[in-house]
């Protein structure tokens, strides 16, 4: 078994905690488990991107090679699309729809892409995927923090490989103490979420 | 065999625990940071950041002539700094095992520049290095460089590449090493008195030349420990081209050969000097090498080297050409590599197709919040208005050399800012000059430039930033600080205090949360003659948020739309991310905003309250 999970997203929206809790939740089945993330300057606002690779064998590269993704999660969405490439023949992408203007953008300089010109490149590409309300969920929850927990709420699914009580479970034993409840509350809210957009 | 989920940092900081090291040092810097954090968690270990690289090994060294185990940690720009002190310890040798670790950054993704400090350590101070393909290998590695420090009496170094120091694994813990027996002194001045003198039981040979004649005797020591290395093997495959995978590199080239389902024959290295019998045996079944190693072609020129030498014609490719000079190596290289030397694997490349969309880049810039938005603006505001010149250090405030403020004119390495500032004072061009740089960048590299420019009554403002921690790389502490990386309560050095001692014409201290404060004391300190210092003071804003120490109180902040006249004076000299702009409005986002209040003085129409 190989699988390969790449979460992109920007400073500040919790990728790490989101990797953390899948690389737990695949050391307690039994893999083997990589993990690198991009982190740079400790400042929020740029661009984080986490690679996680599971394996039932060695794992070499830390970083999964182009074309090896098999789910890309997006917590922003221009940093999902610029790491569509990524995605393997059968990837899967789950995207939050949540935009955060880049400096360039907000100058005039660049154009956020529109939803319209969005819809049409990622259907134009022929992967599967869905797109979810993540963050505007997490704020009626009670903190957009808790996007993170929202898409891996979502994300598990979208794998067999991915047992939803299981991640819950790792989630509630990782999570502080006073961010528990919402942690789980948040977590299920994605499974539900995403079972919406899988019957549209 | 207890395994443990370590990132790479924390493995070759556990590597170090189990070799019973007792000192650790080290100046923050990414990718090397989690090393000494790691350390500080165990107990009976002196763990701490020092001012600078070159004081951090001085203080390991110091330690390990007492035969107490040391470690140094720092990033390649810090083995720059750290290079006069190593150039002389290479002579000395060392007593107590004392591992370097230089953290090297291929791709610059978090550095200035993209160096291979195997360079430095290796082929100009000769000393060994080991250089780790993943944390497990990385924790033996340093485990080992213990060990074989003590043996050799030579500092070994560990240059892990930012993959390997970032990654996370499944890393086996063994038993931690209880250290040396009592630590003491003991005089051997032909040694640990590096100086000119002549050597009487020696014929009245100079003693560097003679400590040189020793060093260069460890070389032959030395290959035999690397030939026997468990970080050096060969693996069979097929076809007469191998593969020289070096590091990191391996990691790459095991997983290109995965990908394609081809083995080719591989010869792993992690040390140097070489395995010189290995590589020769190796070479000679071959009829051509390619060589994959992060970042420069050092193990490449080394074996070019030594088949010229043993009269073996092999080609020998890689970084000098074949493979791309600059940037880092990846899975991607070396498959594309692989193909080009054996077309018919082209069809078994993994595809990855990009959308068909135009994705604008993300630069970094200040969060939301950071005390030092205020000043940046203040100082564009004012550098424009005299026609100045900023010059800028390392730290987060670099974000303003980018759009939409492009502030500072020069940034270099740590500390260079105020004597680049200094030579454009002394050019003649007749502008003012100011330099901008942190607090921790100020204490390691900074002071120095600030004395000579006191000293010589150079006529301009240095503005030092003074957020309390070391934000870039993870909130280390810092001279300023008042506690250690352990917790332990120590001295804190202020710095306007030091920067009057120095003998500044004024030091003004000034809260960039308040503009108009900071904008008047750069118009007084740009009138004065001689060296103004302006300390911009106020607690980091991502850090204070956790420990309930900010510079503000927040605050509702919103743009009134019809006090609005769009003239973008908050989004192109500002430039806080919460401001967003559409219809020829500028208006806040409630959810990014943290209600520090600074872009109130930013808008001169008022719109903003």
């Amino acid at each position: 078994m190989n699988l390969n999970i790449l979460i992109a997203g920007v400073g500040g929206q919790g990728n790490l905690f989101a990797s953390s809790i899948l690389a737990n939740y695949f050391i307690k089945s039994g893999y083997h488990v990589g993990a690198v993330e991009t982190i740079g300057a400790a400042q929020r606002g740029g661009s984080v991107v986490s690679h996680l690779r599971v394996s039932d064998s060695d794992i070499y590269s830390p970083l999964i090679p182009a074309g090896k993704v098999d789910l890309l999660m997006g917590f922003e969405t221009l940093e999902m699309l610029r790491h569509f490439r990524m995605l393997g023949a059968d990837g899967v992408y789950l995207l939050n729809d949540f935009k955060e203007p880049t400096v360039l953008c907000n100058m005039e300089l660049d154009a956020y892409p529109s939803d319209e010109v969005i819809a049409a490149a990622l259907g134009e590409s022929g992967k599967k995927g869905y797109t979810i309300k993540a963050t505007a969920c997490a704020r009626q929850i009670g903190d957009s923090l808790l996007t993170n927990v929202v898409m891996l709420g979502a994300l598990c699914r979208l794998s067999a490989l991915l047992n939803g009580e299981g991640v819950k479970q790792v989630l509630g034993s990782r999570s502080p103490p006073k961010a528990r409840e919402l942690n789980l509350k948040a977590f299920d809210a994605g499974g539900s979420l995403v079972l919406e957009a899988v019957r549209q | 065999m207890n395994k443990e989920y370590l990132m790479g940092n924390e493995a070759m900081g556990r590597g170090a625990v189990e070799a019973g090291v007792k000192v650790v040092t080290g100046y923050p810097g990414t990718p090397s940071s989690e090393i000494p954090d790691y350390v500080s968690s165990c107990e009976d270990i002196r763990v701490e950041w020092c001012i600078n690289e070159k004081v951090a090994l001085e203080i390991a060294l110091g330690a390990s002539l007492c035969r107490t185990r040391s470690m140094a940690v720092m990033k390649h720009n810090g083995t720059n700094v750290a290079l006069d002190f190593l150039m002389h310890l290479n002579y000395t040798g060392v007593r107590g095992g004392l591992v370097l670790i230089s953290a090297d950054d291929p791709g610059a993704n978090s550095s200035q520049n993209e160096e291979d400090s195997r360079i430095i350590t290796h082929v100009d101070a000769h000393l060994p290095v080991f250089d780790p393909w993943c944390p497990q290998e990385a924790k033996d590695m340093v485990k080992m460089a213990f060990e074989l420090s003590e043996k050799t009496e030579l500092c070994f170094v560990v240059r892990p590449v930012m993959r390997v120091c970032h990654a996370h694994n499944q890393v086996t813990l063994e038993e931690i090493a209880a250290g040396n027996a009592t630590p003491y002194f003991e005089d051997d001045r032909s040694r640990f008195i590096m100086s000119a003198v002549r050597e009487p039981q020696a014929g009245g040979v100079l003693r560097p030349v003679l400590r040189h004649k020793w060093l260069n005797g460890k070389r032959v020591e030395l290959s035999q420990i690397m030939e026997d290395s468990p970080f050096n093997h060969v693996e069979g495959g097929e076809g007469n081209i191998g593969l020289i995978a070096c590091g990191i590199g391996y990691a790459y080239v095991r997983e290109a050969e995965e990908i394609l389902d081809k083995k080719f024959p591989v010869l792993k290295l992690g040390t140097l000097p070489l395995p010189k019998d290995k590589v020769l045996n190796f070479a000679g079944r071959m009829d051509k090498l390619v060589i994959y190693e992060d970042s420069e072609a050092v193990v490449e020129g080394l074996i070019k080297q030594l088949l010229h030498d043993e009269r073996i014609e092999v080609e020998v490719i890689g970084r000098s050409g074949f493979l791309p000079m600059e940037g880092e190596l990846s899975t991607e290289a070396v498959l594309a590599s692989l193909a080009a030397l054996c077309p018919d694997l082209e069809k078994s490349l993994p595809k990855s197709v990009p959308l068909d969309i135009d994705i604008p880049i993300r630069t970094r810039t200040q969060c939301v919040g950071c005390p030092y938005r205020g000043l940046l603006h203040a100082l564009k505001l004012t550098a424009r208005k005299s026609h100045g010149i900023v010059t800028g250090d390392i730290g987060c405030y670099d974000a303003g050399s980018f759009l939409p403020l492009e502030l500072q004119s020069t940034i270099y390495c740590m500390g260079s800012s105020i004597p680049i500032a200094n030579g454009i004072a002394y050019s003649g061009s007749g502008q003012p000059v100011f330099s901008i740089i942190g607090d921790s960048t100020f204490f390691h590299n900074g002071v120095l430039g600030l004395i000579s420019a006191v000293h010589n009554a150079v006529d301009m403002v240095v503005v030092i930033c003074d957020n309390r921690t070391t934000a870039m790389t993870g909130f280390q502490p810092h001279p300023g600080s008042d506690t250690s990386i352990s917790g332990r309560p120590v001295v804190a050095i202020d710095i306007a205090s030091l920067a009057s001692s120095i003998g500044a014409t004024s030091v003004q201290v000034v809260n960039p949360y308040h503009i108009p404060e900071v904008t008047e004391s750069l118009d007084k300190a740009a009138a004065e003659k001689g060296v103004s210092v302006i300390v911009v003071s106020s607690p980091c804003y991502l850090l204070g948020r956790r420990t309930g120490d900010i510079g503000f109180t927040p605050r509702q902040v919103s743009i009134d739309a019809d006090l609005c006249n769009g003239c973008k004076v908050c989004i192109d000299y500002f430039g806080c991310p919460a401001i967003r702009f559409s219809n020829d409005k500028a208006s806040i986002d409630q959810a990014t905003c943290v209600g520090c209040g600074m872009c109130v003085d930013v808008c001169k129409r008022g719109a903003i309250a």
